[in-house]
């Protein structure tokens, strides 16, 4: 079953397409209750990835804000991924910042040392 | 765990509890069936203020008969002729709203609400547990109510932050005092987003120099100000003199210490799948902890010991025409994912006079804004510190303030914000 939840204030846009093998999140993250928020997304990756072989997992990360305690669920999200990565799926991490956004783009490198099985590409975006 | 809030009749819970259906209640005079609507057309002439007039049989209401409704009625051609005589239940709601006296002001509100506008203009009728009429309600007593009852919980709120703010800032005090009889040049600005906080300074001069952390605990607000407190008395108690001058050794005791007190130990390991995330999201179980910024300074021998907790130390020398960055361990202190030995790091540097040192917790660094709506970021922070390094430390405080703010433009702030900086 596919994921999909709309932007709100204060959470992100979820649109994993588990069914494509198409993971994506874009705008910022948080929400006052971090627990309650990414439960349902943890759980339907983990039920997901368990189910999923041999495939090339595409995960389009666009977000520009996440607070302390988000940090810790996208860090949750990131080890099931990479556990995956190394043992039945190739993940790729497409992960997106302003040319600006030096704090994005330190966070992406940071994300790609700690789960060295990801394929994390940095792309920087300008917007006008 | 049991849950008592329910049943707590303290304070906050106890304005809702005065507050039922029966504070609103008026003693109006119903009628029943048996009356005629002539007597009720008497009734309405002879009490103006009556909007609505309930209908009872064995004293259980059957319905309200709406002033408006009724008099629009009775005035169409051939209406009176018809209908004088007859019962009065001719022109009545028969589905009024009624509510038991003891229904909380919350749940009326609802129900009001739910039951449409009619129940705002008629009224509601009022029933002891028995279902047996004592009187009526409007809807304009009700929102009166409501609006007051809420105004009254805002102030008791707000009473209690502004207080809490006042507890909260006289814990810094003393710091601010140990820091100021320890240099001459500095500047030290908390800024909590929601007046008390998570962010947290805190300062202790010794005779041979002074310690100071910065220290950012999970949360902001109330649960953020709870855990600053949590954490400046661990670290009052753990800092003496022995150990002052080990910045990350203090941290590891403080990870120990706040892991204990929260029962905060990896307790994942074995689980499996949904069962393991459920513990990882687990909302009965804590996971907090702080990042944070230790550093002595040894005024005697002229070198500084950091320590950093996800946040690193930014220093200065005059002349420099870039900021050097020391960065702290990956890991903050006392999180469940934190292990219980995990040891930071000490970094020792000897300093010159004239040197600047600068610290800041992600409040700014993170805070959206700007034309693109992305991160203040550190390189706007070490630019607007390179480009005022010469001016006092006062000015660089309110310069560095001002671009910030007005970065920040019209974006919500998003967490607690302290920074601080000291010369040499």
């Amino acid at each position: 079953m596919d994921l999909y939840l709309a932007a709100t204030n204060d959470s992100p846009e979820v649109d994993f397409k588990f069914s494509k093998h198409s993971l994506s999140m874009k705008g910022e993250a948080f929400p006052e209750d971090a627990s309650k928020f990414y439960y349902p997304i943890v759980v339907a990756l983990d039920q997901y990835l368990k189910s999923t072989d041999k495939q090339e997992i595409n995960f389009d990360f666009n977000l520009t804000y996440f607070n302390s305690a988000s940090t810790k669920m996208l860090f949750t999200i990131f080890q099931l991924l990479n556990q995956s990565a190394s043992t039945h799926n190739r993940v790729i991490v497409n992960w997106h910042f302003d040319e600006e956004d030096d704090t994005i783009k330190e966070f992406g490198q940071e994300v790609a040392e700690d789960f060295p099985m990801l394929e994390l590409f940095l792309i920087e975006t300008s917007q006008a | 765990m049991e849950k008592i809030e329910s049943s707590n009749k303290a304070g906050l819970s106890e304005i809702e509890a005065n507050f039922v259906a029966k504070s609103l209640m008026l003693k109006v005079d119903a009628i029943s069936p048996e009356n005629t609507n002539t007597e009720v057309s008497n009734y309405f002439r002879d009490n103006s203020g009556v909007i609505g007039l309930p209908v009872i049989e064995n004293n259980k209401p059957i319905g309200l008969i709406n002033r408006n409704i009724f008099m629009d009625s009775m005035a169409r051609p051939f209406h009176a002729e018809l209908y004088n005589r007859k019962s009065c239940i001719s022109f009545m709601d028969k589905t009024p709203l009624v509510v038991p006296e003891d229904m909380s002001i919350q749940e009326l509100s609802f129900k009001v609400v739910n039951s449409g506008s009619k129940t705002l203009n008629d009224g509601f009728i009022i029933t002891d547990n028995e279902g047996i009429y004592l009187g009526i309600g409007t809807g304009e007593d009700l929102v009166r109510v409501v609006t007051n009852l809420q105004a009254e919980k805002n102030r008791l709120v707000m009473e209690s932050i502004n207080y809490a703010s006042v507890i909260q800032k006289s814990f810094l005090r003393n710091s601010m005092e140990d820091l100021q009889s320890s240099l001459k040049e500095f500047y030290l600005h908390w800024e909590p987003r929601d007046k008390v906080g998570g962010d947290y300074y805190f300062c202790k001069k010794f005779d041979d120099g002074f310690f100071l952390a910065l220290i950012d605990c999970t949360g902001h607000g109330v649960p953020g100000a709870f855990m600053t407190l949590i954490m400046s008395s661990f670290l009052d108690h753990v800092l003496i003199e022995k150990n002052k001058s080990d910045p990350a050794g203090l941290m590891q005791i403080m990870n120990k210490k706040v892991k204990d007190a929260l029962g905060q130990h990896d307790n994942t390991e074995g689980l499996e799948g949904e069962a393991k995330y459920a513990k990882m999201l687990d909302k009965d179980g804590s996971d907090d902890g702080m990042d944070a910024a230790f550093i002595w300074v040894d005024l005697k021998n002229k070198n500084f010991t950091f320590s950093g907790a996800k946040t690193p130390l930014y220093t200065l020398n005059p002349g420099d025409t870039e900021v050097a960055i020391i960065d702290g361990d990956k890991k903050g202190v006392g999180y469940v994912d934190t292990p219980y030995e995990f040891e930071w790091t000490n970094k020792t540097s000897q300093f010159t006079e004239g040197m600047n040192i600068y610290m800041t917790t992600d409040g700014v660094i993170d805070q959206i804004g700007g034309s693109k709506n992305i991160a203040f970021g550190k390189k706007r922070y070490t630019a607007n510190i390179i480009e005022n390094s010469k001016k006092t430390m006062t000015e660089q405080k309110d310069l560095l303030l001002k671009e910030f703010y007005d970065y920040q433009g019209k974006q919500k702030r998003r967490d607690d914000v302290t920074i601080a900086a000291f010369k040499l």
